[in-house]
């Protein structure tokens, strides 16, 4: 493995030569590559990348701390996307540099930073644009990725590209895998908020037409069954009207008087003159006789 | 956004309500209108919400190339 190593030369008068080494830091992919396994391998071990540990980020924050190079494609990215999806958010951006020897100490500082504030943030978001390999190495330094984790905050990184991941990525609570994808994980989008609630109102309007599809039916049933009520009783009256006048009409006298019968008025006395009425003519006649049946 | 989303989420609420209520045992069909057009009015209200509020950028000052104070 090879490594770059920060010394401070001696050269003493007897020609010894020794070197005071300040720094070191692996050299070429290879080497950065084992020492990223050497380093996820202990890390995991102490649990800092466990699912458990991950905390739910809020579906609607309030705050957002953003920790980022405010000269990145990837920062511009993040905010144009944030601001199109929501609003009402207090964003408080922390610039550090994000890539290169400086980057980690940075970026550590500014989560102390965020995580130390009396006004607290709900997430703090940590991104940068893709690169090389080597310029993702300050989020697999090992005191960034343990401030990560001890992080009061909820923490979002989005620092790569899709296939890149970083320690940080791991210890972090929510892996983005792009700034902007780290925008639309942190706010909702307020488009399709508005789409479903106008759906949700117009889904009423259906609703609505059923119920009174259904009440104008039960209201005809009614109304038809009033209506067969009426015809029968109606049909009952008549029949009873009919019956009626067929007995008025056999108690007509004139009907008794066709069949023969007379209708006599005036006094039973003997010697009194009665009237006799028949189905033709009027018959004046005098008592003779008056006896009981 | 702190007084109007909570106005948005209030009014998001009342809505949720609302609908609810046309699904619920308390429907009566002379109300129903009413309460439609109280839905459209809180809709159209959201949505406008929505459309207007904006986001605070502020870049803080704290320089972290230097210890934190």
């Amino acid at each position: 493995m090879k490594v770059i190593i920060t010394a401070t030369p001696k050269l003493t008068q007897w020609g010894k030569f020794s070197l005071t080494v300040k720094a070191i830091r692996p050299s070429g992919e290879g080497s950065l590559k084992k020492s990223f396994d050497l380093l996820k391998e202990k890390l995991d071990k102490e649990g800092l990348f466990a699912p458990e540990r991950k905390r739910q980020i809020p579906s609607i924050p309030q705050r957002i701390a953003v920790i980022s190079s405010t000269q990145a494609a990837g920062y511009a990215d993040f905010i144009k996307i944030v601001n199109d999806r929501w609003g009402g958010v207090v964003i408080d951006v922390a610039h550090v540099q994000v890539q290169g020897e400086a980057a980690p100490d940075q970026i550590i500082r500014a989560l102390k930073y965020f995580n130390s504030r009396e006004t607290v943030a709900d997430i703090i978001v940590i991104i940068r644009g893709g690169g090389s390999a080597d310029d993702l190495s300050a989020f697999n330094d090992e005191l960034l990725v343990r401030e990560i984790a001890a992080s009061r905050i909820p923490t979002v990184v989005g620092v790569g590209h899709e296939i890149d991941e970083s320690l940080a990525d791991l210890a972090a609570d929510v892996r983005a895998a792009t700034p902007s994808n780290a925008a639309q994980l942190v706010v909702p989008d307020r488009h399709e908020i508005i789409r479903a609630t106008r759906s949700r109102v117009q889904s009423l309007l259906p609703r609505m037409d059923r119920i009174i599809i259904q009440q104008r039916e039960q209201t005809h049933e009614t109304i038809e069954r009033m209506l067969e009520s009426i015809d029968s009783r109606v049909q009952k009256y008549s029949d009873e009207l009919v019956q009626t006048r067929r007995v008025i009409a056999e108690l007509d006298p004139k009907r008794v008087l066709d069949r023969g019968y007379a209708i006599l008025r005036g006094s039973k006395k003997i010697g009194e003159t009665i009237a006799i009425e028949t189905d033709h003519d009027i018959i004046k006649a005098e008592v003779l006789h008056v006896s009981k049946k | 956004m702190s007084v109007k989303s909570k106005s948005i989420q209030e009014k998001t609420a009342e809505l949720n309500e609302l609908v609810a209520w046309f699904d619920g045992d308390d429907f009566v069909l002379e109300t129903a209108l009413e309460k439609f057009k109280d839905a459209e009015k809180l809709a159209g209200e959201i949505e406008t919400d929505l459309r207007a509020v904006q986001n605070e950028i502020q870049i803080v000052k704290q320089k972290f190339d230097a210890d934190i104070a």
